[in-house]
């Protein structure tokens, strides 16, 4: 087995497989440090870091399942966040062609 | 012919290490023309020059021709070596090479402008006889017209970018109702990618296998054509894994396509390294595209035919490189490559970015690693997910998919998520295994990525806890007295 701790997370190759591991999920010590925003429905979050290519929606409108919010875009490729829920947008926290970092909120919706 | 004692590449990663080598080995010294974020590379620190060209998005630095043609000139360069992507299959970019005395290692504005732009390349094709695949290629790029284009040929369609290749900004219709969001999605990422976002139309064949022919015009305006590959395992149009030489095609099929290939570069006076593309579905062929530039999947040529192909580019820019008269180098044993992608094969593909920790390419016979990043370098959003491409060859191609696999499996990877578990699940399907898979066989197969099962994730919790328990008693007896500090870097290692 390899083993190496790499920011806060380990790294592990066995067996031919390679996985890493959140500190936070191994240690009491790291849990407390690592306050993470979790995606929901109503809290559309950054699933990697890029460029906001396209925002489709503007706060005070409403949308329904399936309709695209925002196009980014990261190493070359498009991504499309759509929503989840039928909601009102109740904000949104960035422009196109803003660079965003993983987990960064962008949509903030109210359910309806 | 000017003589070349500099090269300057205007790339990044793995081909810029690739080309940096080709250079070195024929004496040249090297310029590396790179952005700011990208002198924590390998190719920056193997460059015998570096100059740095602007900021880490492309469109201020890889894609931006006057300062790569500035930077070049800066570095006291005499030439460039664009790879492949970025502004590789550019004519203007070769022009203003040319303009600035500096000699565009690759084939002629001219050449590039006829096969690299698809449309006219298509009608090269039409003069030259050769079929085609049914599809809309006019001027009026308007979403209405191409939608109504979409109509006449029927669907499925597939939307590309006339300027591209690689996948990007090319979309798969399979349905009217979502035409009009596929379209302005490709029209965005081609404009991104290319700098144009001028698309054309096509016919979209469901069971087809993508092969393609290597050709290379030398100095002497003689074009050869050095043979197939097969690139059919694709997802999103971007290949995955490529092999030489295809095992679909039969000596009539391989001489037929071979000789159109090399025709296509002939009627086009094409100079240095392309690639004629085809599609293959029920025994017969049409052309796809052809791309003015050295391929990603270049390796695997070498290797069954004894051959470098980027030294010859080198050789051919300098007037040096002559088929022999009698040339006659057949492909020998089988060889496979697969694109190491920095994305998380459990979370349907998704980027992933970070710091790279180990990273190890074991040794060993016929193996062979082209990489650009090492320990220490940060993988980005910026720039393509590929990281690293794996070849290997051996006797038969049952062999190479072993081989491959057990050097998937060996290969370690640190600090970002790659899809080498998908390469091997690929490798081992039974229709990869006995070569009937066509360019729809990732979405036949593998829509969903990887899942991983419940007891697995349990068992790898568990040893991770223990790793993680040794990793800390190791580190606080070896330091005593010290507080335990986890810095970010800190990487250590233990065997088990």
């Amino acid at each position: 087995m390899k083993s190496e701790i790499i920011g806060k997370t380990l790294w592990i190759k066995h067996n031919g497989e390679t996985w890493a591991t959140d500190l936070s999920e191994l240690d009491e010590q790291y849990k407390s440090s690592t306050k993470k925003k979790t995606a929901s429905a109503d809290q559309i979050l950054a699933p990697m870091p890029g460029k906001i290519t396209k925002i489709n929606v503007s706060a005070g409108q409403s949308v329904q399942i399936g309709d695209v919010l925002i196009v980014m875009e990261a190493m070359k490729m498009e991504y499309t966040l759509k929503s989840e829920i039928k909601a009102e947008v109740s904000e949104v926290k960035v422009a196109a062609n803003q660079q965003v970092t993983l987990g960064e909120l962008l949509v903030k919706l109210k359910p309806q | 012919m000017k003589d070349i004692k500099r090269v300057a590449i205007a790339n990044r990663g793995e081909v810029a290490v690739r080309i940096i080598k080709a250079c070195e080995e024929l004496g040249l010294e090297t310029v590396l023309l790179h952005s700011d974020v990208d002198r924590g590379s390998r190719a920056f620190r193997m460059a015998t020059h570096k100059v740095c060209i602007g900021g880490a998005p492309s469109s201020e630095s890889y894609l931006n021709i006057e300062n790569n043609v500035q930077g070049a000139m800066a570095g006291g360069a005499d030439a460039i070596h664009p790879g492949f992507g970025f502004l590789s299959e550019n004519a203007d970019f070769a022009e203003a090479c040319g303009k600035a005395g500096l000699v565009f290692i690759g084939p002629s504005p001219q050449s590039i402008r006829l096969l690299g732009d698809k449309i006219s390349c298509k009608k090269l094709a039409q003069r030259a006889g050769l079929p085609l695949v049914p599809g809309y290629e006019g001027e009026d790029q308007s979403v209405k017209t191409l939608l109504a284009e979409i109509e006449k040929i029927g669907l499925p369609v597939i939307i590309k970018a006339a300027a591209g290749g690689g996948g990007r900004g090319m979309k798969l219709i399979r349905a009217m109702s979502e035409a009009q969001t596929q379209i302005e999605s490709a029209q965005r990422e081609s404009k991104a990618a290319f700098g144009s976002d001028k698309v054309f139309v096509e016919k979209y064949l469901d069971r087809a296998k993508h092969i393609e022919f290597q050709i290379f015009g030398d100095s002497s305006g003689h074009v050869q054509h050095l043979f197939d590959r097969e690139c059919s395992v694709q997802r999103r149009h971007q290949k995955i894994i490529e092999e030489a030489t295809s095992p679909s095609l039969t000596d009539d099929l391989r001489r037929q396509m071979g000789e159109m290939a090399a025709s296509i570069g002939q009627l086009a006076q094409y100079k240095g390294a392309g690639t004629v593309e085809f599609l293959l579905q029920d025994g017969k062929f049409f052309l796809l595209e052809v791309n003015t530039r050295l391929q990603v999947e270049h390796p695997v040529t070498e290797e069954v035919m004894g051959i470098d192909l980027v030294k010859m580019q080198l050789q051919t820019a300098q007037g040096k490189f002559i088929f022999p008269k009698n040339f006659s180098n057949r492909p020998q044993g089988h060889s496979i490559e697969c694109r190491v992608y920095a994305e998380d094969p459990f979370k349907n593909g998704m980027p992933s970015t970070g710091l790279l920790g180990t990273v190890s390419w074991p040794e060993g016979p016929r193996r062979r690693y082209e990489f650009g990043f090492e320990k220490g370098d940060t993988i980005t959003s910026f720039y393509d997910p590929m990281i690293a491409k794996v070849i290997v060859w051996d006797q038969t191609r049952t062999a190479a998919i072993q081989k491959m696999i057990q050097v998937l499996q060996e290969a370690t990877v640190f600090g970002v998520h790659t899809n080498i578990p998908y390469l091997i699940a690929i490798l081992s399907h039974g229709e990869f295994i006995n070569g009937t898979m066509t360019t729809r066989f990732i979405e036949t197969h593998f829509t969903d990525g990887l899942t991983i099962d419940a007891k697995k994730t349990v068992e790898r919790k568990d040893l991770a806890k223990k790793a993680w328990q040794n990793l800390k008693q190791e580190k606080s007896q070896s330091t005593t007295g010290e507080k335990f500090v986890l810095s970010p870097w800190s990487g250590f290692w233990r065997g088990v």
